[in-house]
């Protein structure tokens, strides 16, 4: 009642939440993906074993490091939540 | 009551029908002013700190290009990675701990996305005026004042997210050589790239989409629940009080009337920043940072009621019955919680200042030598995590007479740096044979207690 027409259309739709979300979780969990990976391995070490004459620098390579992460788990997020949203009616239908 | 109507007549519209945006009336009391104190503290930390010295360099420093942590006196290397993730932890521990206690104390007075949304709204209020002014200025025709209004608006949040961009990166790159080469364009483009990716993510998140984050994309939002019980400190509304609600003068009496303790002026639900009406019982959506508590405080002085019809309070006692502090769910919280610390602080007061690595050369098994020796070759990598100078002795041990070729008597690895070392261990073909075990040990000189040992092997001839 209030409430309602208080918040108006500052509700988000279904599909800016989606991507909200998607874009959120898949950045937390890149970040913590990147902690882990450069604890363990130095980006210099890294560029070495890829190519010989490959020469980058820290900066750069955490950098392309943090958003290869991100770029995989936004995938995995999306199709995710791309998956769960369009599940057949039916079967939602049926479920307990 | 005045102000209500007084905006209604300012709109010339009911009151909240059109409204398309939360414009969270501004609220003085207790709690604002207990909000306003934690903003201005965690801000004025987070702004400071990066231009903090400890013996002539930043005291807080996550270097990441040269994969060092300044913390204070103390300096952590890629190895030390499970102290941070014990930290982790840690800091994941206390939260649960604070929300069973609490509530969600974190989300209203320290999340990130709450103070810096705080802070944004302060500036809207400087350049924009109060809510209804706010709502006004929105609705009406673009004009020099609308013009004006928003410009200084705009002008203030970029400048302090490009500032909070620029602190950001200021905690992994010194703040006194980044802060000189921003002004002069001087910087390396990605420092200059996470200087806007980070102010642009605080632009956005602080000046627009601030609720929204708690509501859609915070997991914790979700989650907390699974640490509240009857016990938990909430925000709520006294129903058995505030019941049936309605408006009335101020001279009359409630009870005459049949009504209860709430008046219905939604003022509780003009300050929510989430657009939520606490009346309606414990919501998700509820942040819990009590500017519904301050303005409803703030009306029932001004209708000489008592105050608290919506409080802090437990749904124990909410429902009559007394509140339990110490219950298990704490007790094993708390437990947990100082287990970990001890054991961080335990393994960091202990923890050697040295790391020995021992890399045998994989590229030869083993070489005989003429008189009778076997020599294997090594790769020692000795890390001083102090910040001076030390010397060592390298020793081996673990098969009869071998010994280290080629190395010094005292080897010298300078303050936070890492030696590499090509040994050659001999032993003799009578004592060496098949796959033997060796320990290779490093000896402070002048700190007999600072000794550590890494074992290897040791190739020799088939027997």
């Amino acid at each position: 009642m209030v409430q309602e027409e208080y918040r108006g259309t500052r509700q988000w739709s279904r599909n800016r939440q989606a991507i909200a979300i998607v874009v959120w979780i898949s950045f937390l969990t890149a970040a913590i993906g990147t902690m882990i990976f450069f604890a363990l391995f130095d980006p210099v070490d890294l560029s070495g074993i890829i190519d010989e004459n490959l020469e980058i620098g820290r900066d750069a390579g955490y950098a392309a490091g943090f958003f290869f992460f991100w770029i995989l788990t936004a995938i995995c997020s999306a199709v995710t939540a791309w998956l769960v949203r369009t599940a057949p009616k039916r079967d939602a239908q049926n479920r307990r | 009551m005045s102000t209500e109507r007084d905006e209604r007549r300012a709109q010339g519209a009911p009151m909240f029908a059109s409204a398309e945006k939360i414009y969270p009336r501004e609220m003085k009391g207790r709690f604002a002013s207990l909000s306003r104190l934690a903003t201005l503290i965690l801000l004025g930390l987070f702004y400071a700190v990066p231009w903090l010295l400890w013996d002539d360099r930043q005291a807080f420093l996550f270097d990441l290009p040269a994969r060092k942590f300044y913390l204070l006196g103390l300096t952590l290397w890629p190895q030390d990675f499970p102290y941070l993730a014990l930290l982790l932890i840690i800091a994941a521990l206390s939260l649960f701990f604070f929300t069973a206690l609490l509530g969600r104390v974190w989300c209203g007075f320290a999340c990130p996305q709450t103070v810096w949304t705080e802070a944004f709204i302060w500036m809207e209020q400087w350049t924009e005026g109060t809510r209804s002014q706010r709502m006004k200025l929105d609705k009406a025709p673009w004009g020099w004042n609308k013009l004006r209004r928003k410009g200084s608006k705009q002008l203030l949040w970029l400048t302090f997210s490009l500032w909070t961009g620029f602190t950001f990166v200021s905690y992994f790159t010194p703040v006194r050589v980044l802060g000189p080469e921003l002004l002069t364009l001087t910087a390396g483009n990605w420092a200059i790239f996470w200087t806007v990716f980070y102010g642009f993510a605080t632009y956005g998140n602080a000046g627009y989409m601030r609720e929204q984050v708690c509501k859609y994309m915070c997991p914790y939002a979700r989650f907390q629940s699974a640490m509240f019980d009857k016990d938990t400190l909430i925000i709520s509304y006294d129903e058995r009080r505030g019941e049936p609600r309605g408006g009335r003068k101020r001279s009359a009496d409630p009870r005459a009337l049949g009504l209860g303790d709430c008046i219905d002026c939604k003022v509780c639900v003009q300050v929510c920043p989430t657009g939520i009406d606490i009346r309606d019982g414990l919501q998700y959506d509820c942040i819990a940072c009590a500017a519904c508590i301050d303005a409803c405080d703030s009306v029932m002085d001004r209708m000489k009621y008592p105050r608290g019809l919506v409080r802090y309070s437990t749904e124990q006692s909410m429902q009559g019955g007394d509140s339990r502090v110490l219950r298990p769910r704490v007790f094993v919280y708390a437990t947990l919680l100082l287990v970990l610390c001890a054991g961080l602080i335990t393994s960091m007061a202990t923890r050697t200042p040295i790391i020995l690595d021992i890399i045998r050369d994989r590229n030869s098994l083993y070489r005989e030598l003429p008189d009778g020796l076997i020599e294997n070759i090594y790769t020692v990598k000795i890390v001083n995590q102090r910040n001076i100078a030390r010397s060592f002795h390298l020793s081996v041990d673990g098969i009869a007479g071998i010994k280290l070729d080629g190395i010094p008597a005292v080897v010298i690895v300078d303050g936070g740096s890492v030696l590499s070392l090509p040994v050659r261990a001999r032993a003799h073909r009578d004592d060496a044979y098949g796959i033997m075990g060796i320990t290779f040990g490093v000896a402070d000189v002048d700190d007999a207690s600072l000794a550590i040992t890494a074992d290897s092997r040791f190739l020799g001839p088939t027997p």
